[in-house]
């Protein structure tokens, strides 16, 4: 595969000023070995670690993305009551939303009386089954690699200090230190997300987004009471998710799942020196859908997402989306939606966990290599045929519907008597489809797409 | 996880306890820190402020609908609105109506103390902070509080009825189901059962 060496930009070396980065030498020791990845990304060169407070948020909320994204994120409440309960920075008031009081809440100690694990294997079962009874849908263990790390002093010894109070311990140390990475997700609600581009498509995600955060504070707790450290935020997800094998990752840059597709947010990781056994990548033909579909791609509003191949970035050979272009339309829709989640909506591999989804699944897994070009083909077309280039579907909840025209209020409940007098005429519906806008031909002349 | 056919449980195989030498202290083994419960961590958490802009609602019946439909998207399983015979409120207004949300629990998290037992407890918490979080931000007053009543309260919203113990027993779930935490609002609403004096 043709892969092209794209300079390292600021999304991961930082600023300027910043101080320089941990990345020691790994040519020898336990971590010599790249991470195994699975199909999807592969790690091929040095990888430097990526400071977390380098991310889109983080950057936003010091300004360094300009005025509009910041007046977007810290100075506006959302005019829909159910994005003010599911993100924090939209809310009227941050006490609403269930993830602030989550991440507020102190750390408690870890439990002196230690259960002992003779078998990390009985003990892998057992965290797999309570994270399932939390809730979750997807759960998994992966080795920690310093390569997977998030770089940055943010590391406590115990779990229970703030940072500062003892020396920062490097990538490779605390790898060695605290050798697992767990990682728990649920999957957004498949037919509110088909209202992407839609504060119901929100909502799916919010909600979900809230629940796995309670889920994951749930189970960083238990690891806790076992008598074991359970540390947040040290990993990068993603690469977690890929070496517990929970999925693979996409050309939109998300980790696609097996039972789920694209439909499932990557919480923060829990690293923790609990005995357990890690998981393997697994191999769902991921790597060869994206080679030829690019139906995230043609869709992004934003053109965000590349049409070329595989690119080199930080060490690192994957698909890479421009987060920028993506990011940066959000103060605009703002009144109609909050995640645009239409690179979600559209993957084929998005779709109700039913028996010819795992069918399909199954198919590539054991269809050889080189015969999947074809089959990926085949599947690909029914998927148009089927499920459109765009899934646009009319939903109906708790009073929203995307058959109304975004912009335009109507109250679609029948019997209502709320006043709408600011909302003027009454919107007209349009046919029994889902409308979201902008629509591509309207950003296209915005935006430039990429060569392909 | 078993299969619960009416009066008939057949065991199958799955998530829980067949084979897993934690899954009892799982359940079972005191909390040594109570900060490390997610439970908790909502339960301690301050309530938020009730939106100064009031957002335009529909009519009771219609907005109850909304109510329900967000409280079982947030999980929980059985939701019933009850009309409260007038109570005064620390301010001296009234909240006439009751929320009242179930979810089924395989372990009655009373006689269950550990960190798994407590998980019904737990997602009846996130489904009644959100529901009333949602309120609080439409502009109305909502409070989301363990109740002493709470089963009485459910069996008047229409979620079953009450046994000999007092406890509810659900048409669904049989004794096997938790009563989350009562939230008590002055949202306009549709009761679904009579009045309750409390």
């Amino acid at each position: 595969m043709a892969a092209t060496l794209e300079k390292l930009t600021e999304t991961v070396t930082g600023n300027d000023g910043a101080p320089p980065s941990r990345t020691a030498s790994r040519t020898e020791g336990t971590f010599a070995a790249a991470p195994n990845l699975g199909r999807s990304v592969h790690v091929v060169g040095p990888v430097e670690n990526v400071d977390p407070n380098q991310g889109p948020h983080p950057k936003n909320s010091r300004g360094e993305l300009g005025k509009a994204l910041f007046n977007y994120y810290r100075n506006s409440t959302s005019k829909d009551p159910l994005s003010r309960v599911g993100a924090g920075t939209h809310s009227a008031d941050r006490r609403n939303v269930v993830s602030e009081a989550l991440n507020r809440a102190p750390k408690g100690d870890i439990n002196p009386d230690r259960v002992p694990v003779p078998d990390p294997e009985a003990m892998t079962r057992h965290i797999k089954a309570v994270g399932h009874y939390f809730g979750a849908d997807i759960i998994g263990v992966a080795r920690a690699h310093p390569s997977m790390m998030f770089a940055g002093a943010r590391y406590s010894d115990d779990g229970t200090t703030a940072e500062g109070a003892s020396e920062p311990e490097s990538p490779e140390e605390l790898a060695s230190k605290y050798p697992y990475l767990i990682i728990a997700s649920t999957a957004w609600d498949y037919d509110k997300l088909q209202a992407h581009r839609h504060h119901v498509g929100d909502a799916s995600y919010h909600m979900s987004q809230m629940y796995t955060n309670m889920i994951m504070k749930s189970l960083e707790g238990y690891i806790r009471e076992l008598g074991y450290t359970a540390l947040r935020g040290t990993a990068n997800p993603q690469a977690t998710a890929l070496a517990a094998g929970l999925g693979e990752l996409g050309r939109n840059g998300l980790v696609i799942s097996e039972k789920y597709g694209a439909r499932v947010h990557m919480p923060n990781t829990i690293m923790t020196d609990l005995p357990l056994v890690a998981g393997k990548p697994i191999d769902i033909g991921v790597s060869d859908f994206c080679n030829i579909c690019r139906k995230c791609a043609v869709t992004c509003p934003t053109n965000s997402i590349s049409f070329g191949d595989k690119v080199v970035f930080n060490g690192v050979e994957k698909y890479k989306i421009n987060w920028k272009t993506c990011y940066g339309l959000r103060p605009f829709v703002t009144d109609h939606w909050g995640s645009c989640l239409t690179c979600v909506t559209v993957c084929p591999f998005t779709k109700p966990n039913v028996w010819w989804r795992s069918l399909a699944v199954k198919a590539l897994h054991t269809t050889p290599f080189s015969a999947r070009p074809l089959l990926v083909r085949a599947l690909k077309a029914i998927d148009d045929r089927f499920w459109g280039v765009v899934r646009q579907k009319r939903v109906r909840w708790m009073g929203y519907d995307t058959g109304i025209k975004p912009g335009e209020t109507a109250c679609t409940v029948a019997g209502c008597t709320a006043s709408h007098e600011h909302a003027g005429n009454t919107a007209a519906t349009v046919s029994n489809i889902g409308f979201y806008a902008p629509l591509k031909e309207n950003t296209n002349r915005f935006v430039k797409r990429d060569a392909v | 996880m078993p299969i619960r056919l009416g009066p008939l449980t057949i065991p199958w195989p799955g998530t829980g306890s067949r084979g897993d030498p934690y899954w009892e202290s799982f359940l079972n083994r005191p909390v040594n820190d109570a900060r490390n419960v997610a439970a908790e961590m909502i339960r301690r958490a301050p309530e938020g402020a009730i939106n100064p802009i009031k957002a335009d609602i529909h009519t009771p019946e219609i907005t109850s609908s909304h109510i329900k439909e967000l409280a079982y998207f947030v999980g929980a399983e059985l939701v019933g609105i009850a009309r409260v015979e007038p109570e005064q409120a620390g301010d001296g207004e009234a909240l006439p109506f009751a929320i009242v949300c179930a979810l089924p629990a395989q372990h009655d998290p009373r006689e269950t103390p550990g960190v798994g037992g407590q998980v019904p407890t737990q997602n009846g918490l996130f489904a009644t902070f959100v529901v009333a979080a949602y309120i609080r931000e439409l502009g109305y007053r909502a409070t989301a509080a363990a109740d002493p009543n709470a089963e009485r309260l459910a069996a008047a919203a229409g979620l079953g009825r009450l046994n000999a113990d007092g406890r509810l027993v659900a048409r669904k779930y049989g004794r096997r189901v938790h009563v989350a935490e009562v939230i008590r609002t002055d949202l306009p609403l549709a009761a679904d059962g009579q009045a309750v004096p409390v």
